[in-house]
């Protein structure tokens, strides 16, 4: 996939050459800040907005020439929409699957399974408008996830979800993958990407910064470890013998090798500091590489 | 997918979008009988029943034009807050489906008006024989304002727009065009511009199926057969190449 967009009456180009690969049977992540221009990417490939420029390949088909044949074989669970009114989450999901031409019997079987799947069960015959956000949500997710599409695009589809019910979507989106079909997802939560993708690409501005699996992102980092010291027991410049300081809400993040994220832990627990250690993540790249961009 | 899947999809669209929707709240009945039956009682009582039939006929193109126009705000609701239309065109279901779809959801909606509306008009005077021409006339009409429905809606940046300019296709369509008063009293030239909007020519055929044709300058049922088809045919062509359905 290679492609520029720039929208109808607009003068900023809302991606730019951009070029990722997407195996099949696989989750792959656009990570970004909102407007990064992810949607506007993930709208594109599922055939919902034109290219300005460039090629994109999904399945095998172009998208500007051959939206028909991707078509048929793709789902889309679209930003911020909401489910219908009085609509059950059956009616939502055993609908749009007959609707999409599946015979009444796999479509039963199908929205039954989908709907065990994410835990509606209990919800499946009352009105969607009498359900929590996050039900709402499970509901739009199980429409595209109930279909056979081969490939399944994702646009922040656990945006504002508590913790329990995108650990619930994330369990889905594995088992989806473990049928060899693909998914495209979009967010902007950084520990989303990291537990879920197979391969990420981080977009800022339309442009794509970097790419690559989890693993291989994190090689971009040169420190191994972070310490986190809440309250004000070291100086800035007394941190800094240690590793790279950054300066967080109410709290100083180290970051460093293992030796010395050992030792500064060690002091920070001695002065009696409240001290995190851990791993460096996709958090850590994710905001040195959009920062630096920033600055 | 093949045509009969795409009509089984728009069906499915519709069925959805209406049935299951007044299933549970038939609060939505309401506004659909309000304006077209109090124009009705508004007519009846002021000609003390002389325009009847003619108040019947206006209500029943009302009825049916209003769910086409109205489309203009429901498929934005569908586009910008549900986003159902992004999630179809990511999907099996081509343009014509879903217009489809959504046109058969408006038709649903009318039903319990038209239940009550075609048979009061037999009853005043319409031969059951001229029934499906009626019928067909009527499908014009309810295509025909689907299409320019669905069609402004996709150009639609805003909900609130987007009922206002169903409202406003509703007036132009439903209400001003002769369907509520006999199109002899219009001047010439006014006559002839609404002789390109279906509703006109339905009423007209109406009328002449129920015994009292019109007389009027160009025009014979042969000719507003012609004119409903054209502009129906226009319509839907405009539609299928203008329409946003995958936005530019």
């Amino acid at each position: 996939m290679s492609l520029s967009k720039i929208y109808h009456r607009s003068r900023t180009q809302a991606l730019s050459d951009i070029t990722l690969t997407i195996g099949r049977g696989e989750i792959f992540t656009l990570l970004g800040r909102n407007g990064a221009g992810k949607t506007t990417f993930l709208r594109i490939a599922a055939t919902q907005l034109m290219p300005s420029k460039g090629r994109i390949s999904v399945l095998g088909h172009d998208v500007r020439d051959e939206p028909l044949q991707i078509r048929s074989k793709i789902a889309v669970v679209p930003q911020e929409g909401s489910t219908i009114g009085p609509l059950t989450p059956w009616d939502h999901v055993y609908l749009t699957l007959l609707a999409r031409g599946m015979s009444r019997n796999q479509a039963h079987e199908r929205s039954e399974k989908t709907i065990e799947r994410l835990e509606l069960t209990e919800y499946r015959n009352q009105p969607a408008d009498s359900l929590s956000g996050g039900l709402k949500q499970r509901v739009r997710v199980a429409m595209a996830v109930a279909t056979d599409a081969e490939l399944i695009f994702l646009d922040e589809p656990t945006l504002g979800l508590d913790a329990v019910t995108r650990r619930r979507i994330w369990g889905v989106l594995n088992e989806i993958q473990k049928e060899g079909r693909s998914i495209l997802l979009t967010t902007h939560y950084i520990d989303e990407a990291e537990i879920l993708s197979n391969n990420v690409a981080i977009i800022d501005h339309g442009k794509m910064v970097l790419s690559g699996s989890p693993a291989e992102l994190l090689r971009n980092v040169k420190e191994r470890v972070r310490v986190d010291i809440v309250g004000s027991t070291f100086s800035e410049e007394e941190l800094s013998k240690y590793g790279r300081v950054v300066k967080l809400a109410e709290r100083f993040r180290v970051l460093t090798d293992d030796r010395l994220g050992r030792e500064l832990a060690d002091e920070a627990l001695k002065r009696g500091s409240d001290v995190g250690l851990a791993r460096v993540s996709l958090e850590d790249l994710f905001v040195d590489l959009i920062g630096r961009a920033e600055e | 997918m093949s045509g009969a899947k795409q009509f089984r999809a728009a069906v499915v669209i519709g069925y959805m979008l209406s049935i299951t929707w007044l299933r549970r709240n038939l609060l939505s009945l309401v506004w659909l009988f309000a304006t077209p039956f109090s124009l009705l009682f508004i007519i009846t009582v002021t000609t003390g029943g002389r325009s009847f039939a003619l108040g019947v006929i206006g209500s029943l193109l009302l009825v049916l034009s209003t769910v086409g126009t109205g489309l203009a705000g429901d498929a934005t609701w569908y586009r910008l807050e549900t986003k159902l239309q992004d999630f179809f065109v990511a999907s099996p279901v081509n343009q014509l489906g879903y217009l489809l779809g959504i046109a058969f959801a408006g038709l649903f909606f009318a039903s319990p008006a038209l239940v009550v509306l075609l048979p009061l008009l037999v009853y005043i005077g319409l031969p059951l024989i001229s029934l499906p021409l009626v019928l067909l006339s009527l499908a014009g009409v309810w295509l025909f304002s689907s299409a320019i429905g669905y069609l402004v809606s996709t150009f639609t940046s805003n909900l609130r727009n987007g009922w206002q300019s169903g409202l406003l296709l509703s007036v132009l369509v439903g209400i001003l065009p002769p369907v509520f008063y006999p199109a002899e009293i219009l001047p010439h030239n006014i006559l002839l511009v609404t002789y390109a909007i279906p509703t006109t020519n339905a009423a007209l055929l109406i009328r002449d199926s129920m015994g009292t044709p019109p007389t009027l300058p160009y025009w014979s049922p042969l000719i507003g057969w012609l004119l409903i088809a054209t502009s129906l045919a226009i319509a839907l062509a405009v539609t299928s190449r203008v329409a946003r359905w995958r936005q530019p």
